[in-house]
């Protein structure tokens, strides 16, 4: 492991904390099922990992990794997988698609991996998809939201290697149309990323929430190219339309300009209700601090004070004490990816891909963000993550969610085959 | 006119006169070294990095960060100039491009390694915060500012290579190296100057956008570039009014184009450059051709 950045020390520091979380018991620490019968597995089980480390967004990989490492960490200190080691290797991904293929190509076929991880972009993961089939690799996807990865790639062609661990755009799309048609607002507009995820998450939105809330229009939609850092024009198009509510899924820094510019322009004191799909990241909650304005609607794959569960809270205390800082979502993501290959080769008793994916299909796990389970179809993990308002506390220097509405995974998540109307909420049956 | 086109106008001009802040020293050191410096935006990215660093380490004063973060900037450049750049004059365009090309990446990762990866949200300038009311609808107290600042920059450069001795010398050496040099100008330590000054000029664009974009991130000088790049080929390389007029009609055409052709707004500027290179290669205002 040395070589791949932890170091002893910091195995030692780590050895209380990880000591008491395992006597602790959280139900992912244990070994169970068929690994201790069998001869254990040949290890070390490698563990490729892909994130964005470079550009505007290379704050996100560094949070991937601190979350991914510290399971690493953890689950050697208690004796690894199955009795073997983790390895694992991280590697930039960027944004683009020909370098996350090449990521995986080297992570299979020269670094030898047995697992591979993370990938941000959602053009990256449809990307990927075809490619893990080829190389039969199991490819976690920790960031990616695009359902079209789980729907098509999976389910429809049948690509079984791909699994996704966390929420998908129907958490931006669907479960907001739910939480909008609660709000007065009768009229919505847009100001949305000018590429995938941007289109296919205002159109889901619109669908859901002109079938929950019939009457409901959308009358302006304007649409930031990525790297945007002047939101003047966009604001301009929303504020001409005078629409009732926002919709927005911009993020990360973007998400940061276009708040602070929408509070100049006066946009708040014209529009009520605001919604951020993934406004609840830390990087825009700690970056927009007290400039955030309250009430405005946010979610995101993980918020850190939910589920109030014992698990999640020493989780949260043991990564600011190894970090520093709040977990991103893509840290818990990250983490609970190890602990998933983890109980997946323990039930398997083998590393063998062909063996894992039937152990990871329709698996449950206990992890800081609550109980997921791996939705056999399509490999989605099933899990909730609340929508709540922004609201100011003094024990923290940011805003955090106040009144929380929590939609379930099964309520708001696109069902199996995804064809007709009673595949999308809301669902007949 | 109506609400909307007036500040459609105003966030066009705006955003023009923070493209032009960077394309100015673009043009420039283009015009007199005749090298395209690719880790231009890199100053941009090192000016807003510095000038905040250096306003958190003076409690907060944007102003002494304005004037201190571009002059570190500059020594930067100087750096650049002296030690890389000045070895590549004689070869072709192409290792003048990477060899920039290359600042940009070291540039980026220095930030990473000094200033962390994630993004670092900057506080807004005292006293230029608020807002106005400009037809019943708010603008930014600081973009009227920047409004203003563009121009006075462009002023201040006109004087500065039309009016000054300084400015004949630059001029001289821009439009025949070989003939300065024979005439006693001291060609490299001009060129050194130069590029310094331009340094020093994308470092205030860097600087001066950040309590606008209100965020500072590693890579933040990229996206400029490419926007620079576009306003100083359709303006004439090496042509400073060029690149002032290029930057408002790039800024204005970006923000109609956002307001009006949401689906075609990244479109048009290439457009407008394409049609640009077809019909008049030199650009608009190309100098000496």
């Amino acid at each position: 492991m040395d070589e791949h950045g932890t170091k002893r020390r910091d195995f030692l520091k780590l050895g209380f904390v990880t000591a008491a979380a395992a006597a602790l018991g959280p139900g992912v620490m244990k070994p169970v099922g068929l690994w201790a019968a069998t001869p254990a597995i040949k290890g070390p089980i490698k563990v490729g990992y892909q994130a964005v480390l470079s550009g505007t967004l290379a704050g996100y990989g560094e949070f991937h990794k601190m979350g991914a490492l510290m399971a690493v960490e953890e689950i050697n200190a208690a004796g690894g997988i199955a009795g073997t080691k983790i390895e694992m290797e991280v590697r930039d991904s960027t944004l683009a698609a020909p370098a996350a293929i090449q990521n995986a190509r080297y992570f299979v076929d020269s670094w030898g991996a047995d697992f591979l991880a993370g990938v941000d972009s959602s053009g990256q993961a449809l990307a990927l998809a075809p490619v893990m089939a080829e190389l039969d690799r199991i490819l976690m996807v920790t960031h990616a939201a695009t359902e079209k990865l789980t729907e098509e790639e999976v389910f429809k062609k049948g690509i079984k290697q791909v699994f996704r661990i966390c929420t998908p755009t129907y958490q931006d799309g669907n479960a907001a149309a739910f939480v909008a048609k609660d709000l007065p607002a009768m009229t919505w507009a847009t100001i949305n990323p000018k590429y995938e995820y941007g289109y296919t998450t205002w159109k889901m939105f619109q669908e859901t929430l002109g079938k929950l809330k019939p009457g409901v229009k959308f009358v302006a939609d304007s649409w930031a190219p990525f790297g945007t850092t002047d939101f003047r024009s966009h604001i301009n198009t929303i504020m001409d339309a005078k629409p009732e509510g926002l919709y927005s899924v911009v993020w990360a820094g973007e998400l940061i300009t276009m708040m602070k510019q929408a509070q100049q322009a006066g946009l708040f004191d014209k529009i009520k209700h605001v919604m951020l799909p993934v406004g609840a990241a830390m990087d825009v909650l700690e970056g927009l601090g007290p400039e955030m304005p309250d009430n405005i609607w946010i979610s995101g794959r993980y918020f850190f004070l939910y589920p109030e569960t014992p698990q999640n809270k020493d989780w949260v205390a043991r990564f600011r004490k190894r970090w520093n800082h709040y977990p991103a979502y893509v840290s818990e993501t990250g983490y609970s990816t190890m602990f998933a290959f983890k109980k997946a080769v323990e039930a398997a008793g083998s590393k063998e891909t062909a063996k894992v994916i039937p152990a990871l299909e329709g698996m449950e796990l206990d992890s800081p963000a609550g109980h997921r389970v791996f939705r056999k179809e399509d490999h989605q993990a099933m899990y909730d993550v609340p929508w709540g308002l922004t609201k100011a506390d003094p024990a923290y220097p940011f805003k955090i969610m106040g009144k929380q509405v929590v939609i379930p995974a099964k309520e708001c998540f696109n069902r199996p085959p995804f064809e007709g109307a009673s595949c999308q909420p809301p669902f007949k049956s | 006119m109506s609400q909307s086109l007036v500040h459609v106008i105003l966030a066009g001009i705006s955003a023009g006169m923070f493209i032009w802040l960077v394309a100015s020293g673009l043009t420039l050191v283009f015009g007199v070294l005749r090298v395209l410096n690719f880790a231009h935006g890199s100053f941009y990215m090192l000016g807003a990095y510095v000038c905040y660093t250096v306003l958190k380490a003076m409690g907060g004063n944007f102003w002494l960060g304005l004037l201190l973060g571009p002059l570190i900037v500059a020594l930067v450049g100087y750096a650049m100039e002296r030690f890389l750049l000045r070895y590549v004059y004689h070869l072709e365009l192409a290792y003048q491009l990477l060899l920039t090309f290359a600042m940009v990446l070291i540039f980026d990762d220095a930030v990473k390694m000094i200033w962390g990866a994630g993004s670092t949200s900057s506080p807004a300038v005292p006293g230029l915060s608020g807002s106005v009311s400009i037809l019943d609808r708010r603008f930014p107290v600081y973009n009227l500012f920047i409004i203003a600042v563009g121009p006075l920059v462009a002023l201040g450069l006109y004087a500065l290579l039309e009016k000054t001795w300084w400015g004949r010398i630059i001029r001289a050496a821009s439009s025949d190296r070989e003939m300065a040099s024979a005439i006693g100008v001291k060609v490299p330590t001009l060129y050194t100057a130069v590029f310094m000054f331009g340094a020093w000029l994308s470092a205030m664009g860097g600087a001066l956008a950040v309590p606008y974009v209100g965020l500072l991130t590693t890579g933040m000088g990229e996206t400029i570039i490419i926007e620079a790049f576009v306003v100083v080929v359709i303006g004439g390389l090496g042509s400073l009014k060029g690149a002032f007029l290029g930057s408002l009609v790039i800024g204005l055409l970006s923000s109609f184009g956002t307001r009006y052709i949401p689906m075609l707004d990244m479109f048009l500027t290439f457009i407008l450059m394409a049609v640009v290179l077809l019909w008049r290669p030199q650009g608009f205002f190309a100098e000496g051709s």
